[in-house]
């Protein structure tokens, strides 16, 4: 125990940390500039002095660790002059042109300057001049309001690993600079601009349109993009969001945000929302009200139930709506339509991973603190790049390398290309080849575990077959892997969209469960796992109960008060099927674009076209709405209250920050439809959804709003986690092609976009603006290629005009585009196969001819 | 880009360290002699060959003044004009430099044979006045040992 004194305050220590720490933490203010609370000490701006007894001169306290019996004076007459100084010598270069600062009122430097003093210098030569910077696409730079405290170059580097920032040249002469345009790798986090204390780092979306004093107010709320469930507050003025502000110790982001998180609020701004219902007339969508849409959506629905039966109808879930919403969702489509053919476009990767491993290594298997990868020793990366699809889980990846754990990348992850330790890269789509080798390696030291006898049988009969391959670092990823105490595996949904996918994640599951390694899912939409355990699954009620279950169902039925049909719905892919057989008549679409998000767009586009009815509810008119029968104007997660549940399992609460000017939320429409078709729904808010919720799903078990806001709702809750896991693995017949082919398309995942709806955000459209195809440099050497050149590209039945964007650390002959820009999307060029076990779409194998345009 | 030979060089100053972020300064001064100058194509290509970010090959490259930092002639004259240097008539040196070759302070010669820059010490006071040619180090210079020196220097 460490006793010190500060301002006559005894303070008792655990640990030896810095006096500014000490101070702080006693509530103590003492003013400091370069240091932060997520950067490492600095100690450079002198604005911190304090005195200590027995010292001869002022200390910078956040430099200075403390001893047992200092005896520390944070203010005094000598502290006083000396930061006075110092600020004078800050204000040397400075413009002080606080009133036409955007930072004026929240900057640091003009709070101390107005406590302390300094306000007229004594220098006489001329002040530095640059000229405010706005040729980066988002952010501002004003070098003379510059303090040099590398504060953003810290962060830049040591927390974002981004490395964009550096202080060049020295003595007056240094300044802030990004590297040069051309080869600035800057990630748009805008985590420098939350650091930096003065108005030295700007965003331009908010370049002079309002002052921090004039926000209506602040909510705090979750970030609606990624399944990470990043917290921050929205600042809402004259009802429309003008900043995401993330805030140290609030969610699991703890201060730091991703740049779609950051930038990509404003699609809800967008001029484009829907304002009103549409109806489809003599072929065209024409403005109508709320209650002739929902009576002629009541009417079909009602008329197709009673002449085909509920299996005529379909509905596609949102993993952009709450959890209520989900929930609501379903129970309408079990009771009101009498259909289990539910599912959403998690299928293509998320969900069916997700299940997959629940079902042979039990429930919650994925649910892991974020946090808890920095404390591995061995990171196992495979089928995505996590810096990419979940950023912030990302950088604790990073983060980790910088502990020491060794990083190693199976495939491309060109966001940790400076932090791994080992990358392998298996032939084109034989990632499941690969893994069954290494776990059958592993299982030759570990196996084996005796726990789940149906994955020992699995792996003792892959041991007889596989085949060491022929790739280089085969042997140190299997000696990195078993030399690991504390091992996690971050998988990402590229080799779940294999035809073989489930062979590649059996031999995950395995090895998972042989080095007692923690699983991570990335999860590329905010509530993947929320629409998962609302139940909107063909095959499972809330909670992950089998459907096929008789007393499972039969709590359901009792509860909701209606009968709910027995056998397994349609899974996606299946649902698309049948709607071009005509087998299903009417769909219903809550918050999704299926004619844009379902790889084959032309097929899935031919068979949604076919279909007698198709309903749906979202914010904009997207290629879905446009051949819809009926489309109804939602809300937007800004305008509403609900939880998301991350990939982790946790629940955080959404909250409404913005007024609608139109539009309901998806739970209201869905309700009403109920209503109308007999089937009582009467909830007068989200509030009495999560009761119901609580009251029936075994998993969210007592669960209620105020729990969940003081954000401790962590797997596995209170619930009743479902303990029994299967005793035959499913399994499928082996199926191998050759891929000889130049190149294969394969879809790509976008830092700076996500789905359809990054489309709409201005921001996020100004850092990356269209779409590009990426391939290895050395290819497109060999093709006579450069950045930036527009190709041609042709595959079996298609083809797209773009340009290329080189990659340096792509080895192999996957060239990526991603699914994200209208009418050019990766999606519109591949064709798919089922995977017979997870029923994911498969989509190796398409083959493309590049040319130069 | 650097050729096959020159990268291996720099493999060959990383095996030295225990990490690639030490082997910077020294590839610096390969990049350096390959280019002329520290150029943004020579940052690059420093970044590349040590897999470092951009951002910290510059920040570094641009704080130490005995790179050059734009292209120079063939030979780099670095002459000292602090206290000693000075007391002992290295400003008669500067002048000698301007008159017989028109060097001036960051300049290059017309025919790209030489460049100067004026340095503060570089530890060679017993011997002031004194300069530093390319690697070589000259001292008790003398108007006329100088222009004798820089004959060798073609
Ligand atoms: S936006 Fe992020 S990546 Fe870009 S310079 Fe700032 S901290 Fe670095
Ligand atoms: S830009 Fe801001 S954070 Fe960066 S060094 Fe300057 S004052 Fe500090
Ligand atoms: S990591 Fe995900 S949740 Fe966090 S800010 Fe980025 S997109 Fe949003
Ligand atoms: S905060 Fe201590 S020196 Fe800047």
């Amino acid at each position: 125990m460490i006793t010190i004194t500060i301002n006559g305050k005894e303070i008792k220590l655990e640990k030896p940390v810095t006096v500014l720490e000490a101070a702080r933490a006693n509530g103590i203010k003492i003013p400091a500039l370069c240091a932060h609370e997520q950067l490492e000490k600095y100690g450079g701006c002198r604005l911190c002095l304090v005195e200590v007894e027995k010292m001869p001169r002022l200390q910078t306290s956040c430099t200075l660790t403390v001893a047992d019996g200092m005896v520390i004076k944070t203010e005094s007459e000598n502290i006083t002059k000396a930061r006075r100084g110092v600020l004078e010598f800050l204000l040397i270069n400075h413009p002080l042109d606080c009133p036409v600062c955007d930072k004026a009122g929240e900057c640091e430097l003009q709070d101390l300057v107005s406590k302390y003093g300094a306000s007229a210098g004594r220098f006489k030569e001329e002040k530095r001049k640059t000229p405010e910077s706005h040729e980066d696409r988002i952010l501002a730079r004003n070098m003379e309001r510059c303090i040099l405290c590398t504060r953003c170059v810290r962060m830049c580097k040591d927390v974002q690993g981004a490395s964009a920032l550096t202080i060049v040249e020295r003595g007056g002469k240094s300044r802030m600079e990004p590297f040069s345009r051309e080869s600035f790798n800057c990630e748009y986090c805008g985590n420098c601009h939350t650091v930096c204390p003065v108005g030295a780092i700007l965003a331009r979306p908010n370049i002079h349109n309002y002052r921090p004093w004039q926000i209506d107010r602040e909510v705090e709320t979750v970030c609606p993009y990624c399944g990470v469930g990043c917290s921050f507050i929205l600042q809402v003025r004259d009802e429309s969001i003008k900043r995401t502000i993330p805030k140290l110790g609030l969610g699991l982001n703890n201060g730091l945000l991703c740049s779609r998180g950051r930038w990509g609020y404003d699609f809800a701004n967008n001029p484009e929302r829907l304002k009103y219902p549409l109806i489809r007339k003599n072929g065209k969508l024409e403005q109508s009200s709320w209650d002739e849409a929902l009576g002629l959506i009541v009417n079909k629905l009602q008329t197709i139930k009673n002449t085909q039966g509920g299996k005529a109808i379909a509905g596609i879930a949102s993993p952009r709506c709450t959890n209520e919403d989900n929930y609501v969702f379903q129970k309408f489509l079990r009771t009101a339509c009498q259909t289990n053919n539910i599912d959403s476009v998690s299928r293509l990767g998320f969900a069916s991973a997700q299940r997959y491993f629940e079902d042979i290594l039990g429930q919650g298997i994925t649910a892991n603190m974020i946090a808890g990868l920095k404390n591995s020793d061995v990171i196992i990366v495979l089928g995505g790049d996590p810096t990419a699809v979940n950023p912030i889980l990302g950088l604790s990846v990073r983060a980790a390398a910088r502990n020491g754990a060794k990083i190693v990348v199976i495939g491309n992850a060109k966001g940790l290309e400076r932090f791994k330790t080992l990358k392998v890269t298996p032939p084109v789509f034989k990632e499941a080849d690969v893994l069954e080798a290494v776990l059958s390696e592993i299982a030759k030291v570990k196996g084996p575990r005796g726990e789940k006898p149906a994955i020992d049988k699995r792996i003792n009969e892959l041991a007889g077959k596989y085949r060491t391959p022929e790739i280089s670092g085969f042997n140190e990823l299997k000696e990195l892997l078993l030399s690991g105490k504390s091992v996690s595996i971050v998988l990402g949904t590229d080799i779940v969209q294999r035809t073989n996918g489930h062979k590649a994640l059996f031999a995950v599951a395995g090895i998972t469960y042989l080095l007692e390694a923690r699983l991570y899912l990335l999860s590329e939409r905010a509530n993947e796992q929320g629409l998962i355990d609302m139940g909107c699954l063909p095959d499972a009620l809330p909670g992950g109960r089998p459907l096929n279950i008789n007393d499972f169902r039969k709590r359901f039925e009792t509860s909701w008060g209606s009968s709910i049909p027995s056998d397994n719905g349609l899974t996606l892919m299946e649902i698309v099927d049948a709607s071009r057989d005509k087998k299903i008549k009417a769909l219903y679409v809550m918050g999704e674009n299926p004619a844009f998000n379902i790889p084959n767009n032309p097929y899935v586009k031919e068979a949604l076209s076919a279909l007698e009815f198709l309903v749906v509810q979202d914010i904009f008119l997207t290629e879905t709405a446009e051949i819809a029968h009926v489309v109804l104007p939602a809300l937007s997660w800004s305008e509403k209250d609900g939880t998301y549940t991350n990939l982790e399992r946790r629940i955080q609460r959404l909250r409404k920050a913005v007024n609608a000017p139109s539009g309901m939320e998806d739970w209201k429409i869905i309700s009403e439809v109920s209503n109308r078709m007999g089937c009582k729904m009467q909830y007068r808010g989200t509030e009495e959804i999560i009761d119901e919720i609580a009251d029936i799903s075994p998993l969210y078990k007592g669960l209620t709003y105020d729990e969940i806001t003081k954000g401790n709702c962590l797997w596995p809750y209170k619930g009743e986690p479902l303990r029994g896991v299967i005793s035959e693995i499913p399994a499928a017949p082996e199926k191998s092609d050759d891929y000889k082919g130049d190149f294969y398309l394969v879809p790509e995942k976008l830092l700076f976009h996500s789905g359809t709806l990054s489309r709409r955000s201005s921001s996020l459209n100004r850092i990356c603006p269209e779409p590009s195809l990426k391939i290895g440099e050395g290819h497109a050497q060999r093709l006579g290629l450069k950045d930036g050149d527009n190709v041609k590209i042709h595959a079996s039945d298609g083809n797209l005009s773009i340009k290329i964007s080189t990659d340096r650390y792509i080895k192999d002959n996957l060239v990526f585009i991603s699914n994200n820009f209208e009418g050019r999307g990766v999606f519109s060029l591949l064709r798919y196969s089922l995977d017979p076990v997870t029923k994911a779409p498969g989509l190796e194998g398409c083959e493309i001819k590049i040319e130069k345009a | 880009m650097l050729s096959e030979t020159v990268l291996k060089e720099i493999e060959e100053i990383k095996a030295k360290y225990p990490s690639a972020r030490s082997a910077l300064l020294p590839a610096l001064y390969v990049a350096q002699r390959e280019f002329g100058w520290q150029s943004e194509k020579a940052m690059q290509a420093v970044a590349q060959a040590l897999n470092l970010p951009e951002a910290e090959v510059r920040g570094t490259a641009t704080f130490y003044s005995m790179y050059k930092h734009k292209p120079m002639g063939r030979h780099l004259i670095q002459l000292c004009t602090n206290v000693s240097c000075m007391i002992l008539g290295a400003e008669r040196l500067v002048d000698f430099l301007k008159n017989r070759y028109g060097l001036t302070q960051n300049g290059t010669t017309a025919d790209g044979r030489f460049s100067l820059v004026i340095m503060e010490c570089i530890g060679g006071c017993d011997m002031a006045p004194a300069m530093l040619l390319n690697t070589d180090f000259y001292g008790d210079l003398t108007e006329e040992k100088i222009g004798e020196i820089l004959g060798g220097y073609k």
